[in-house]
């Protein structure tokens, strides 16, 4: 084990972007390493935002640091990213029954039934309704052994596989795993589809919106005022990113966001595609 | 008598395309040096270019995606381009058909001289 902790740690040396983070992550956890396994967790998901597996093991983490409301949250987005990980449904049992609401708790075991389950669901959901017990017992997610179940695999057998009615997934395709997101706005602002998760897994799509979303009023006025007719894009250069924003149907925005070392050409290529998507999920939900 | 910006606006106005570049102070939009073709009204340019960059940085900082270091608006019949350092803003118009790469590289140059 400590052999495959140097390799990967190696790998991941000479190569950031590898998915090696995910099992010397999962390692680190069970070894009990908690806060470098969050290090490692933490910069692979900047690396890999809609990576469902990245989210779930940090949200593993978050568990054994006794962070549940994190845990859950990181489990809500590994459902919007691979709506039938049946892991991130257990999970949310988990903390649910923790924080003492025992009815959603259940909820969400019946849903991992729902999806096929496993025994482990099924020991639970008798647990739950017969004497009353939790779903700890059976999801220990603690000593790791639901973890072990879900991560034995090699990471890239279990890409994320965004359902299609998922709003929040609407771009991922076209995203990949690399360093950039998309969101699509309304006239206010406001995130119609595509996510945006901060350093910390957390999606800040309404407040990111928000805050751009004010730009293309001053585009607005100083392409009318200087008479250069109607504006196409805006890009924006900072120093962690790039960021491109054009309008899009209705009054919309559409803003593609990444790392600053994407090249600027190949993020705009990124907006056209997520334009062209944009405009057709939204002549579908008409 | 030359401003200190004289070199820095030559520069810009010499690449192709280039309608106007002018040194703008952020906070209020008022020109604090210009190279402009005929026609181009200085004023109207620094007080929307300042304004929409402005608009631009504090979005970014507050989205929490750093320092803006360059922005660029394109329209259907041109660009407006802006770098700033400290309180100044160097903006640039250009027609659509621009070397926008070279202006870019240009600009954030030349930004990182203003004092």
């Amino acid at each position: 084990m400590a052999d495959d902790v140097r390799r990967w740690s190696d790998e991941l040396a000479r190569d950031p972007a590898s998915l090696v983070f995910l099992p010397l992550g999962e390692t680190l956890r069970r070894q009990g390493q908690l806060a470098l396994a969050l290090k490692i967790a933490m910069r692979g998901l900047e690396r890999h935002s809609h990576n469902a597996d990245a989210h779930d093991l940090l949200a593993r983490i978050a568990v054994d640091r006794g962070e549940l409301q994190r845990a859950f949250d990181e489990w809500d987005v590994v459902l919007r990213l691979t709506p039938e990980h049946i892991g991130a449904l257990k999970g949310m049992a988990f903390v649910r029954f923790q924080q003492g609401n025992a009815e959603e708790a259940e909820q969400f075991l019946r849903r991992a039934a729902l999806r096929g389950g496993d025994p482990e669901v099924e020991a639970a959901l008798a647990n739950m309704r017969g004497a009353g017990r939790g779903p700890r017992e059976a999801l220990a997610f603690e000593s790791g052994s639901a973890g072990a179940a879900e991560n034995g695999a090699h990471p890239a057998s279990r890409a994320p596989h965004p359902a299609p009615n998922d709003a929040r997934a609407l771009f991922a395709d076209i995203l990949g795993d690399h360093e950039q997101t998309a969101l699509l706005l309304d006239g206010q602002g406001l995130v119609l589809a595509g996510i945006y998760l901060d350093g910390n897994g957390i999606d800040v799509g309404d407040e990111v919106g928000a805050e751009l979303s004010g730009v293309t009023d001053a585009a607005r006025r100083a392409s009318r005022h200087l008479d250069i007719g109607d504006w196409r894009s805006i890009v924006l250069e900072t120093e962690v990113a790039v960021v491109t924003m054009a309008p899009s149907v209705n009054d919309g925005l559409l803003l593609v966001a990444a790392s600053k070392a994407t090249p600027l050409g190949l993020v705009r290529r990124v907006l056209e595609r997520c334009l062209e998507r944009a405009r057709q999920w939204l002549e579908e939900a008409r | 008598m030359k401003s200190p910006f004289a070199s820095i606006l030559d520069a810009l106005t010499r690449q192709r395309g280039v309608r106007a570049s002018l040194v703008v102070d952020e906070n209020d939009g008022i020109v604090v040096d210009s190279n402009l073709q005929i026609g181009q009204d200085g004023d109207r340019v620094a007080a929307l270019a300042a304004s929409l960059y402005r608009k631009a940085r504090l979005s970014a900082r507050a989205a929490r995606l750093g320092t803006a270091t360059f922005m660029q608006l394109e329209a259907q019949r041109g660009r407006i381009c802006a770098a700033g350092r400290n309180d100044l803003v160097l903006v640039v118009v250009a027609d659509p058909a621009a070397n926008i790469g070279m202006i870019r590289v240009e600009m954030i140059k030349a930004a990182g001289g203003l004092p």
